[in-house]
């Protein structure tokens, strides 16, 4: 099973670059009803969600977040030992976006750059790879990018996924750190991975002749999502902390993929945790694929006046299907303030 | 539970008007019945009745008498 302790391993510090550009999901009241658009609404708590410019890429915000945090931390480029990019919209299909940036946030040739297709579980999967290279190699600093441009790539007028999603990126500075540790669980079920799909554009689609534009774009089957989602991922949240003997009082803040809240309420209640201690930052900035883990730390603790340790439950899951989750103690005053940014990379 | 009780579950389920459904409603025939009243039944099927039903399962129902036969 693959469930266990990262020992030796801190996170030291969060941020969070979204577009500048905030869209009300009123605005589609013309497009698909007012009805039907207030129905979404009040099922997925989606308000306003942040769209990037058409030339701003998940890199670029990942980009505005990792200057910041280095800049934060004052972490000398060189001293990085490897960049782990996570993303589903990658600057180019080759070559992998960690190389781009690790050139534009002049890291050191020394420096390990490689990108992991990942969404929505990306935040479990990231940590646990930056975490098993610092205990386990002779590295001690990794720099953990997740972005996400996912409002490119859907159909505007399907009504499904127009008005789920947000972008953004995300920085998380990890470092070698004695004494310090984190749990976690993984898992995958690949016999769904047409739950969640872009069907063309790549090598499987490459003999077809007759691809339809929509093939391109992305497909989301909802009720699928959702039935995953209620049985295997209390069940493997619920076995995670039976494992560890994590008591569920002890946890301050449950932060959960922000799927849409009527999926974490239902979370929330099948696993008894009261909602004010689910954090929840849907309604702001809409489902931001995997980055939405950090996304939500930031929202949550991203204050100046934010400090002391919290006891905390992650967990994401969707495409794949893949899911994961961890468990960490961390300094609030990690995570850095929101950063608003709608610059971009003019040399790509 | 009372057909009468399942059928008042379905309706604030459904949004729809009390009195309104009756066993033989065909799903189609209402405008409420949609992708979201499809997770809406699969969420109170989990937490009402402790029952997994897959959306295969939703999706093979034609009339309401076929949901409610399974609220037990």
């Amino acid at each position: 099973m693959a469930i266990g302790i990262l020992n030796d391993v801190e996170i030291k510090g969060i941020a969070c670059a979204v577009p500048e550009n905030a869209r009300n999901n009123e605005e589609y009241c013309e497009l698909f009803g007012a009805e039907n658009v207030h129905k979404f609404m009040n099922m997925t708590g989606i308000k306003t969600r942040h769209i990037a410019l058409n030339e701003q890429c998940a890199s670029d915000l990942c980009y505005v977040a990792a200057k910041r945090l280095l800049e934060k931390l004052n972490w000398e480029p060189a001293s990085v030992d490897a960049l782990i990019m996570i993303t589903q919209t990658p600057d180019y299909a080759v070559p992998a976006t960690a190389c781009v940036l690790q050139h534009r946030l002049g890291l050191g040739e020394d420096c390990i750059a490689f990108d992991v297709n990942l969404g929505c579980s990306a935040y479990a999967y990231g940590l646990w790879l930056a975490g098993t290279m610092l205990s386990t190699q002779n590295l001690n600093r990794v720099l953990l990018l997740l972005g996400d441009t996912s409002n490119y790539g859907i159909n505007p007028n399907d009504s499904a996924t127009a008005m789920i999603f947000g972008d953004g990126g995300t920085a998380t500075a990890l470092e070698k750190s004695a004494g310090k540790s984190m749990k976690y669980f993984l898992k995958t079920k690949g016999s769904g991975f047409k739950t969640i799909i872009v069907p063309a554009g790549h090598a499987r689609s490459r003999g077809k002749t007759d691809i339809k534009v929509s093939e391109y774009e992305l497909f989301m089957n909802g009720s699928e999502v959702f039935s995953f989602t209620i049985t295997d991922v209390p069940r493997a949240i619920k076995s995670f902390m039976s494992h560890f003997n994590i008591d569920k009082n002890d946890i301050d803040l449950y932060v959960f993929h922000q799927a849409n809240l009527f999926i974490l309420k239902h979370l929330a209640k099948k696993l008894n945790i009261p909602m004010e201690k689910l954090a929840l930052s849907i309604d702001r900035y809409g489902n931001t694929s995997g980055e939405s883990i950090p996304l939500t730390l930031v929202d949550a603790f991203g204050t100046e006046e934010s400090n002391g340790t919290v006891k905390l439950l992650l967990c994401g899951f969707g495409v794949g299907l893949s899911w994961g989750g961890v468990y960490l103690e961390m300094d609030k005053s990690v995570c850095l303030p929101m950063i608003y940014t709608n610059e971009y990379f003019d040399g790509g | 539970m009372t057909i009468q009780e399942k059928l008042s579950l379905l309706e604030e389920l459904l949004d729809t008007e009390k009195d309104t459904l009756s066993e033989e409603t065909e799903l189609n025939q209402l405008s409420q019945w949609d992708s979201i009243a499809v997770i809406s039944l699969i969420a109170m099927f989990d937490e009402t009745f402790g029952k997994v039903v897959t959306p295969k399962e939703v999706k093979s129902f034609k009339i309401i008498k076929d949901i409610t036969d399974k609220m037990e």
